[in-house]
């Protein structure tokens, strides 16, 4: 569900992705081949730790914005406002540097968003389930 | 070192994936009316509160819209129906190959500060459809 190219696919054409405020190591570009040796996702400092200054060990992180907006607008819970804050968190606390808490707050945005088409699915799931068990044709009008 | 997890799948998969699955949906609110009562049982928080969500009508807005109906569709969440070109936008950007969509900018990459302005659009787009009066009554899904 990523936004970027896997590692490896060259991407000459492509800009980094921001401007960094002065002092901390920018992130690599697109596609960038990074030169620390980590190159994953599951090579992410845990959550938690320290990681001021930290070279990070892969692209920005999908802010999940989009699920985000899905599951808000597109159906769902007022729970996915809480998927908008934190999706909003993202891009900042990556420039700044702050990596391990902005993936951190990419993965809350994708959970909050995920409990609130979850929760939906789910009662759908069980109403659907019911009317079957009921055999009932007719309406539940709210 | 291999990175199996980012390299299972080619890149288009998870697109078309998504695709297939809103095209699904899609047919499945045309086949299904939404409008009709109990179709799709109850906005849960509807049921819970007696208040209108932000998502609150947004299936029905995309009957509507699949339909070709604007006007029925703003009539049921006009949020929703605005929200629909920037979730296309997002897709297309996303289902394209990288060396055409490289310098489009990124819905996820929109600034900090409009995110949030979003946010907060939205909790004060939820109060405003509950409130009885016009012209925020006209924000309540349509009967």
């Amino acid at each position: 569900m990523s936004e970027y190219p896997p590692y490896g696919s060259e991407q000459p054409g492509q800009q980094p992705p921001n401007q960094q405020p002065g002092g901390y190591p920018p992130p690599p570009a697109y596609g960038q081949q990074p030169q620390y040796g980590q190159p994953s996702y599951g090579a992410q400092p845990a959550f938690g730790q320290p990681s001021y200054g930290a070279a990070p060990s892969g692209p920005r992180p999908n802010n999940n914005l989009v699920l985000a907006i899905l599951s808000t607008v597109l159906c769902c819970l007022p729970a996915g406002i809480v998927s908008i804050v934190y999706a909003a968190k993202v891009n900042g606390l990556w420039d700044s540097g702050q990596y391990a808490q902005a993936q951190a707050a990419a993965e809350s945005a994708k959970k909050w968003a995920i409990i609130s088409a979850g929760v939906t699915l789910v009662g759908v799931v069980l109403y659907v389930i019911f009317i079957v068990i009921l055999g009932a044709s007719g309406s539940l009008s709210p | 070192m291999i990175d199996l997890s980012r390299r299972a799948l080619p890149r288009w998969v998870a697109p078309a994936a998504t695709g297939v699955a809103v095209a699904a949906a899609g047919a499945l609110l045309t086949v299904r009316d939404p409008r009709v009562p109990g179709a799709y049982a109850i906005c849960p928080s509807l049921a819970l509160t007696g208040t209108y969500c932000p998502g609150c009508g947004s299936l029905r807005a995309v009957n509507r819209l699949l339909a070709g109906d604007l006007a029925g569709a703003v009539g049921y969440n006009v949020l929703a129906v605005a929200v629909v070109p920037v979730l296309v936008y997002a897709w297309v950007a996303w289902a394209l190959p990288p060396r055409l969509t490289a310098r489009w900018p990124r819905v996820g990459s929109a600034p900090s500060r409009a995110i949030y302005a979003f946010a907060v659009l939205v909790g004060l787009y939820w109060v405003a459809r509950n409130l009885p009066w016009e012209p925020f009554s006209w924000l309540a899904p349509s009967p």
